[in-house]
């Protein structure tokens, strides 16, 4: 028990006690499906609209922060995912953290749609080392929408990414974060300025390509995009030639959608140099995570378990 | 239903001796008690009654044993309530297929709350005593109750008033920053303890003063003791003791509270057990098979003894007297010896006289006298349930002659052997045994 602040006891207690009281473990999502989807909108604590930074910082007893960004689409089957995500979340801070593969992670969630059909296609929380990262993952709406177009608006969530975050680990250290993106679909065409103004409200004039935003987002950020097997995309060539084009080999299939959290924990711990794959695969296992310790190695394939490149060499 | 005669049932050595498994069949609707509500009444988190019953398998700690019946279970006020554990105790029992467990209960917000703040001390204390430790779950029990003693301490109802909850939870942690800041313990921040029981509170009934009342008014009562008398924090061997009241009284009380009667029902092993440190006369190494009692960190060893009916006769007066034995464990052979007085070095000694009520020098001399005690043995002859009921002049109700719900014999009515008096129950069973 007890990784620093964050011990898995009290959460998984209060996780039962809801349940028992028939409060969802969306809170948030059940509330607003009690009323007309007209009036949907995020949770105050995760709405994107005018922020102007999120802070990821050092602080006395973390000085070393470690930023760790999650995005997940909502839309269609990839609800799962939050889910997924909420259950082994003291799993993945715990793994992180005593297996030393980052000292004082900071773990922000984020909720993914479609900006051309969605009430709600952009929420980003808030960085947390504690329990309330629980409370963020519950104020998550899981709209559930998705327009059928085979895209949704992951570069507006780049965008947000690379304009509104600061973090103490690139201005003081100079060193990168981690952005997972967990979905199954293509980006937008286009970073349309019209979402930029509706969902952040930044007052921008003109589009931006999908590969200038990943390109300036690359500069802090380790990015990866997790394709889990939830849907018939997962063998779709076009999605794979789509995110390797823009991610290289930090576009990762994974067969077992319940392995999501040990494929982020190890992936940073493999990022950070803290750890080899086969080490790694050894530590899922000891902590209980057998078959998703399978899983995770078959998403990292041939892998070298050296340093993971955040960008494929430059074009 | 005024009058209704509840049943107490209460270990008469140091626990383990089958309580989980006697109240699982009490509540049984073949025993056709009518029982509505298990009630618990001393200790926490700390019991671990097992019941083993149509494949499944659960060791109680807060829940009452009848839950497998579907038999709600009342947290008294004399119960120290740990929410974390209950709710993991719900979760294995959801996992056995008890349909919705946290709505069995409900709890008394008199209760006092056992913290991971208190678990961490109590563990930091432990450690620090090393091998000296005097036997311990590890599961703060003594440190809520003696924390309680003397300051405001946390209780049940606090989990529905965060603001007050958080004011006692800092100032426990204040108090006991010396001892948990340099030991290997620690514990949550008190903002996720206190969201957390917020939640407890939001999912499990919180009572009062009127649930026995309305509990009774359903059917019969079980009230089901944890650990054993002669670990009682009074009348116990001490200082290895328990911060509890093991004995019937506060049971008796609750139930004279509800106008009821008590039928006490204690129960025994056809040999004595002791998790840890402290006097067992007849220890042997008798090498019975204990599935599921092993070497806790804090608890120490698991030992064995003959059958002492010296100390189960002492344990029987300090519970008030009892009305019927229960005796398990019949299927363990090669328990043919017992004690029929101690060897010690004030001479042979074949009683054990109870003192006043909380004289701990009393208690402390008993303790002295036991450690230093040599056996005297003799053979059991015949059935060793029939032969400890003429000992101690109580007629034996249930056996046990295996872990399963199935390996229980019924040898007379549960109910209604009080109406006979003492006298006539110990006529009929000598009459039995000879």
């Amino acid at each position: 028990m007890g990784y620093g602040h964050w011990d898995d006891s009290a959460y998984r207690a209060g996780k039962t006690f809801r349940a028992r009281a028939g409060e969802d473990d969306f809170g948030y999502t059940a509330q607003m499906r009690e009323q007309p989807y007209d009036t949907w909108c995020a949770h105050p604590l995760l709405d994107p609209f005018g922020v102007g930074v999120r802070e990821c910082r050092d602080s006395a007893e973390h000085g070393n922060s470690l930023p760790v960004a999650v995005l997940f689409d909502v839309t269609g089957s990839m609800g799962r995912v939050p889910r997924i995500m909420q259950d082994k979340l003291g799993k993945l801070h715990g793994l992180l953290k005593s297996k030393g593969y980052a000292q004082d992670p900071q773990i922000l969630f984020g909720a993914i749609g479609d900006a051309d059909t969605d009430r709600v296609p952009l929420q980003i929380g808030q960085f947390e080392s504690d329990n309330r990262m629980d409370e963020q993952l519950r104020a998550i709406l899981l709209e559930g929408g998705g327009g059928g177009q085979k895209s949704e608006s992951y570069e507006l969530a780049a965008y947000f990414l690379a304009e509104h975050v600061a973090t103490d680990a690139w201005d003081k250290r100079g060193k990168r974060g981690y952005l997972f993106i967990i979905g199954d679909e293509l980006n937008k065409p286009r970073l349309a300025a019209r979402h930029i103004r509706a969902v952040i409200g930044d007052h921008v004039r003109r589009d931006v390509s999908v590969e200038s935003i990943y390109r300036e987002l690359a500069e802090r950020w380790h990015v990866y995009y997790i394709l889990p097997n939830q849907s018939s995309y997962y063998r779709d060539p076009e999605i794979a030639d789509h995110w390797r084009g823009l991610l290289g080999q930090n576009f990762l299939k994974l067969d077992d959608p319940g392995a999501v959290c040990e494929l982020i924990a190890l992936t940073i711990g493999l990022g950070e140099d803290r750890v080899d794959v086969d080490t790694g695969l050894a530590d899922l296992r000891d902590v209980g995570s057998v078959d998703e310790a399978d899983a995770v190695g078959r998403a990292l394939g041939a892998r070298p378990s050296r340093r993971i490149r955040a960008l494929p060499p430059g074009k | 239903m005024v009058g209704t005669e509840h049943l107490v049932v209460v270990d008469l050595g140091f626990g383990d001796a089958g309580k989980g498994a006697t109240v699982d069949w009490l509540c049984a609707p073949e025993a056709g008690l009518g029982v509505a509500a298990v009630v618990r009444f001393n200790g926490g988190a700390q019991a671990a009654h097992n019941v083993v019953a149509d494949g499944r398998h659960h060791t109680f700690a807060q829940f009452g044993a009848g839950t497998f019946h579907g038999v709600p279970t009342v947290l008294s006020r004399h119960m120290l309530v740990e929410p974390i554990a209950l709710a993991a105790e719900s979760e294995q029992l959801a996992a056995l297929g008890v349909p919705d467990p946290l709505g069995l209960l409900a709890v008394d917000g008199r209760a006092l709350l056992t913290t991971p703040i208190h678990i961490a001390a109590n563990r930091a204390r432990e450690d620090a005593r090393g091998s000296s430790r005097h036997g311990s779950c590890g599961r703060g029990i003594g440190e809520t109750a003696w924390y309680a003693l003397e300051h405001e301490a946390p209780t049940v109802a606090d989990c529905r008033t965060p603001a007050i909850l958080r004011g006692k939870l800092d100032r426990l942690a204040a108090h006991y920053d010396a001892l948990i800041g340099p030991s290997a313990h620690g514990y949550e921040s008190i903002d996720a303890l206190v969201a957390m029981y917020r939640d407890f509170a939001g999912a499990v009934r919180l009572t009062g003063d009127g649930e026995l009342a309305r509990a009774a008014a359903r059917g019969r009562l079980v009230f089901e003791g944890a650990q054993g008398v002669l670990l009682d924090e009074w009348r116990g061997l001490h200082p290895h003791t328990t911060w509890s009241t093991v004995e019937p009284r506060h049971a008796r009380a609750m139930i004279a509270g509800i106008g009821g009667t008590a039928t006490v029902l204690g129960v025994t092993r056809t040999y004595m057990t002791r998790h840890g440190a402290g006097p067992l006369p007849t220890e042997a190494p008798l090498g019975n098979p204990e599935p599921h009692n092993g070497t806790g960190p804090y608890q120490g060893a698991f030992r064995q003894g003959h059958l002492d009916p010296i100390l189960l006769r002492y344990a029987v007066d300090i519970c008030g007297g009892i009305d019927g034995l229960v005796v398990n464990h019949l299927d363990v052979t090669g328990t043919a010896c017992a004690a029929a007085a101690y060897e010690t070095t004030a001479g042979p000694v074949a009683e054990l006289v109870p003192g006043r009520w909380r004289d701990l020098e009393h208690q402390r001399r008993l303790t002295d006298l036991l450690s230093a005690a040599t056996p005297v043995l003799e053979p059991v002859v015949g059935d060793p349930a029939d032969w400890l009921a003429h000992r101690l002049g109580v007629p034996v109700v249930l056996t046990g002659h295996g872990p399963d719900r199935h390996d229980r014999i019924l040898r007379r009515p549960v109910l209604g052997a009080d109406s006979a008096g003492v006298g006539a129950r110990l006529a009929a069973t000598a009459a039995r045994s000879a």
